[in-house]
Parts: structure tokens; sequence; C-alpha cells
């Protein structure tokens, strides 16, 4: 196994470049990306669309593989590994948020936060006892039984942040996470992963050009033409 | 969770399941009904033609099913009763002499098997009294005549008119006899019907001039399922110049007929399977196209493509279930009555006739048709679905989360 052991990073994205084939055409998404991910991170993938945000957080994700270059995961090669390894990786390690929710839509709040305790083999009655917790502390315990369609676009942000965390995962992946909410839920939505950033130190990457959360990461990296042209704590 | 998953997923579009489930129930219904109609309708041409001529069991001379002529009848006939007589309270017994001939009119004449039976023995043994249309049964009056409608028609007699039989006898000269028409009988078997008369063992003899002998003893069983065993006791039992033949022996096209259908109906199985995976292939495709970015999700939050590829088989298996669920309700619904009432074929007399079976068939449902189809067409849903999994699993999470 081609791994590394580097103490205190997450994330550690090596001359990453992705190429895509439009119509035969290569299209330079990401070219030669280098950045790490520690513990506790807070932080923003920023640029314009078609900047190669989503290609990246994918990549970080191992949602899709990079061209060139090397992705490790709490030290761990991805870069070659196979789709089963991977989808254990995602299991084990990564929450997703997506701007789009992306709940099941034939299971009810609480069952699609069981539905990745269940993927990790977590018996019926712990995972449901969990899953209640966790809806709890999102505010939204008593939205438990609805399906995604009986909620509000900020109640399924809420139950995917859920979801996402409900493994206890190394690292959140959240990608355009406020862009289909108004800037009111919005705000609680970032309030929400700030509070579980601080209080339990679950680590957060975001790709958005949303500025409320621009200006509640910690790190801003301002991604251009595929590339990291600012990398900067915010403040 | 899986599984809840799977029924959920097959209930949002109900419109479409329901659609896979009508088919595997028009599926379900076509295989136990095909079945139970084709299995009556062999049982019933194998058991009219027991009922009518054959019965389960009959003791020759060795060499008269060859060569079925006067010479080759049983002359003592007192060990054979003998031997039969221990068998008087679980057997039915009956004895014939039989041999060919020609019954004439004035108008025609047609070459018949000529049969001289104990009138009273023979109701006993076969449902030729069953089948009287006109006139009486038999009696053991000496000239009285049983013949078929077809023979009637074809002589241009009716009841009381009288025909003229000839047949040769043992020494080679002619035997004839006067005989008077107290029946006329049709059985479904229209080639019987023209081929057999009926008279008195007596008067056969008297006129063939075989005082005693018969060609023929007919041992049926109270219990058919005993005719093996009763045949091998009886065939050591008897005298060796004798033979015991079982209906498989004397009837065997039929038999072969039944048991090659027994292994032919899978060949009926795997088109109805083939067309039941085919829908199911399309319907499962359409609903894994749908499902993309769902699966992308899937996949995302770590789904493995082996629990994808057991969850979209699971549906298949559902609907599958389901289907064959409700094909056996609308089958019990429509075989109970039916194995009651018959199904009245009429409009099909004639060729129905020819093949011995009669115009109203009862259909017969077997535990393993049964069995066949609530294993198979479960089975077969799945192996539709294998295919639509393969094109889910072979997602890529990233295109497959990008798919609107």
């Amino acid at each position: 196994m081609d791994t590394k052991e580097i103490s205190g990073e997450i994330v550690r994205v090596e001359n990453v470049r992705k190429i895509y084939h439009d119509n035969g055409v290569p299209v330079d998404a990401l070219r030669g990306i280098n950045l790490t991910v520690s513990p506790g991170d807070f932080s923003v993938i920023a640029g314009p669309s078609g900047s190669g945000k989503t290609t990246l957080l994918n990549i970080v994700g191992t949602l899709d593989k990079p061209t060139e270059g090397k992705v490790f995961l709490d030290g761990e090669d991805v870069s070659s590994k196979s789709r089963r390894e991977l989808a254990d990786i995602r299991l084990r390690k990564i929450g997703f948020v997506f701007q789009a929710y992306n709940l099941n839509p034939v299971l009810s709040a609480l069952e699609n936060v069981e539905f990745t305790m269940m993927l990790r083999g977590i018996d019926a009655g712990e995972r449901k006892r969990r899953g209640l917790v966790l809806l709890e502390e999102l505010g939204i315990g008593e939205l438990a039984n609805k399906r995604p369609n009986e909620m509000s676009g900020g109640q399924q942000q809420r139950v995917a942040i859920a979801r996402a965390i409900s493994n206890d995962p190394r690292l959140v992946l959240a990608d355009e996470p406020t862009a289909n909410l108004d800037s009111e839920t919005a705000v609680k939505l970032l309030e929400l992963m700030e509070k579980l950033n601080h209080q339990d130190g679950i680590t957060f990457v975001f790709s958005s050009h949303d500025p409320q959360v621009i200006e509640r990461a910690h790190r801003l990296l301002i991604l251009r033409d595929g590339q990291i042209v600012n990398d900067k704590v915010n403040k | 969770m899986i599984g809840r998953i799977a029924w959920r997923n097959i209930l949002r579009n109900k419109r479409r399941s329901l659609i896979l489930v009508v088919s595997v129930m028009i599926g379900v219904i076509a295989m136990i009904l095909t079945d139970a109609f084709s299995v009556g309708m062999m049982q019933q041409m194998l058991t009219n033609q027991i009922g009518a001529d054959a019965g389960y069991i009959q003791i020759h001379k060795k060499g008269y099913q060859l060569d079925p002529v006067l010479k080759n009848s049983i002359t003592d006939t007192v060990p054979v009763s003998r031997v039969l007589a221990k068998d008087s309270s679980s057997c039915n017994i009956s004895e014939r002499l039989r041999t060919f001939g020609l019954v004439s009119s004035a108008y025609n004449s047609a070459g018949v098997s000529i049969v001289g039976i104990v009138p009273e023995e023979e109701t006993n043994v076969t449902t030729i009294h069953n089948h009287i249309v006109e006139g009486s049964y038999l009696s053991n009056k000496p000239g009285d005549i049983l013949i078929s409608t077809a023979t009637a028609e074809k002589l241009r007699v009716g009841l009381g008119d009288k025909v003229v039989i000839m047949a040769s006898r043992l020494d080679g000269s002619i035997g004839s006899e006067a005989c008077r028409v107290t029946g006329i009988f049709e059985t479904f078997d229209s080639g019987f019907n023209q081929t057999h008369v009926y008279i008195p063992l007596e008067t056969a003899q008297q006129m063939l001039d075989a005082p005693g002998r018969v060609s023929e003893f007919v041992v049926n069983p109270v219990d058919a399922k005993k005719t093996d065993p009763i045949a091998v006791r009886l065939e050591s039992e008897l005298p060796s110049e004798l033979e015991v033949l079982t209906y498989k022996q004397m009837l065997p096209i039929l038999v072969m007929q039944i048991q090659l259908y027994d292994q032919t109906i899978y060949i009926f199985y795997a088109i109805i399977a083939i067309a039941l995976i085919f829908g199911i292939i399309n319907t499962m495709l359409m609903a894994v196209m749908e499902r993309t970015h769902e699966f992308g999700i899937d996949m995302a939050v770590g789904m493995s493509n082996r629990r994808i590829f057991r969850m979209i088989l699971t549906e298949a298996f559902y609907l599958g279930i389901a289907g064959t669920a409700l094909g056996l309700i609308v089958s019990a619904a429509v075989y109970i009555p039916l194995s009651h009432s018959g199904w009245n074929l009429a409009m099909f007399s004639e060729s129905l006739n020819s093949l011995g079976v009669g115009t109203t068939i009862y259909p017969v449902l077997g535990v393993s048709s049964l069995v066949n189809t609530t294993v198979i067409i479960p089975v077969v849903a799945v192996i539709g679905a294998v295919y639509p999994a393969l094109r889910a699993v072979k997602l890529q999470p990233v295109e497959a989360i990008r798919a609107s």
C-alpha cells in the first residue's frame, strides 16, 4: 500500500491535475493543485463558476480521480484505490452535503440519517437512537418521520448535515450548501455547521461563492482557472 | 433496511410497477392454467381410454396383444377365475370375447371390433353404459346389440332395427348373427365410436363357435394406484401361457405423450420466462435510468456496488413475488370452479372427440406446477434485473451525481 504518515493532516493533495474531454477537446479543470486540510479546519474553496471548485471537492471526496497527482486521506493514498475501497473510505471518513440536499426521497428524515449508519453495519436500535439524537441536536427532531418532500429546503439541508456527520467522519465536504437557501436559512445553517466545528471538532471544507460562507470560513482558498491563486487565513 | 428501501422504490412509480406486476401475473396465470388444462386434457384422454375399453389391467393369452385374433383367445378360463377370485373385493373384473368383423344393414356395412361382454360385469370396469344416448344398455338377451351413433348413421339404422354381424370363426368359416339394436352409445372418442359394437358374451361365443373362450379379462383395481403391484402379483400367479398388461403397456403412445409433456412443459415455461425477462429488463432499466442521480448520491455516501446491485435485485424480486401472488390468486379463482364444472369447449367438439378427450375439460393442477411457478417466476424476475443492476453499478459516482 502506498501510504504516507502525515500527522495532523486529513487531506493532502499533491500536484493534482484534472483534464476533461469536451467533445474530444481537452479541458484543464485543475492545473497542479497542492492543498492540505488539517483537523478542525473550516475552510472554503471559493471562486467563480467553472473555476474547478466542485471538481476539486469531488477529487478530495474520492468521487472522481485526478488525471495526475495524488490525494492522501488520513495519510492513505486514495488515487489508486478500487471502487469498492473508495466506497468504504467515503463511508467511514467522509460526509457529503450537496447543494440540492440530495436526500433519498423514499426515506424519512430519520431513515436518511440511519441509512449511512446502516451501511456501516450499525444495528437498527443503535442507529435509530443516534439518528434521533442527531436530528434533535440539529433542531429538527420533530421532523424525524417526515419525507424530504414534506420539508423545507433548510430542513432538508439539516437532515443532509445529520446524514453527513452520522458516521463520525474525519471530514465533511459541502458543495455549495447554501446555494438553494434564502439568506436567513443559510445563516442559520452556517451557524449550525460552525457549532459542529467548534463543539465536536468536525472538519468542514466548503466549495462556495456565497459571501456568507466565505465570511465565516477560517481559511479561504481562491480558485481560478483550475489553480489556487490565494490561500489565506480568514480574519 | 435495503428491503424497505426496495419496497418504497417500487411504490414510487405505481403505474410502472403495476404494469410489471400485471405482466408477471399474466405469466403466472398462463403457466398455471395452461399446465392445468393440458394435464387435465391428457388425464381425460387416458381415463377415457381406460374407461371406454382398456381398463387398468388386462389378462390375455400370450401373443394376443400382437395378434388379436380368435385363435389367440383364452380357452380355459377356470384357472384365471380361480386366481381372480382372490381379488374379488379389491378389483372389478369382466371378461370379453373380441374379434374383428362386419356389421351390415340393408343400406351399408362397416368394419368393426365386435365385443362380446357380460353386460353387468362390464358396467364395473368401463363406462360404456354411461354413454347411452338412445335406447338402453345391453342386456344378456341373445341377439341384442349396442352400436354407436356413428355406426347407426353409417348403417342408417335406429333403435329396434336389425343388423347382421359377421366374423371368421376358428375353423375359418364365417359366423353371423342377426341382432336388434337395443341401444346407441356415444363416447368422447369418435375413433372408438366408429369401430366398436357390443353384444352379449354368449351370443359372441355362439356366433364364433368358441364356447367358453374369452379374449381378455379386464381387471380394474378399486384403488387405481395399486394397478402395478396387482399386475405383478397376477403375473406370478397366473399360468405361464397368459400375459398381464397394464394400461401403460396397452396405451403406450398416450402414456409416452404424458411423459413427454412433463418434459416439454419446461419449454413452455422457458418461453414465458424469456418474455417476462425482457419485460423486466425494460422496466427495471427505466427505473435505474431515472434514478441515476440517486445512485450517484448512494455511492457518494458510501453505498457499495454490491449493495446497490442487491437493492435492484430485491426490487425485482418483490415485483416478482407480488405478481406471482396475484397470479396464484387469480389462477385459483379460475381453477377452483372450473375443476368442478369443467370448461365446456363444445365449439371444438370434433377435434376434441378425435383426441378422445370430451368437450368439457377439467383442469388438473399438480403440486409440481404450483411449485415450479412459485419458484421460477421470482427467480426470472431477479434474472431480468441483473442487466439493469449491472448498468447501475457501472455508473461513475461523479457522473451519476451530475445526471438530472
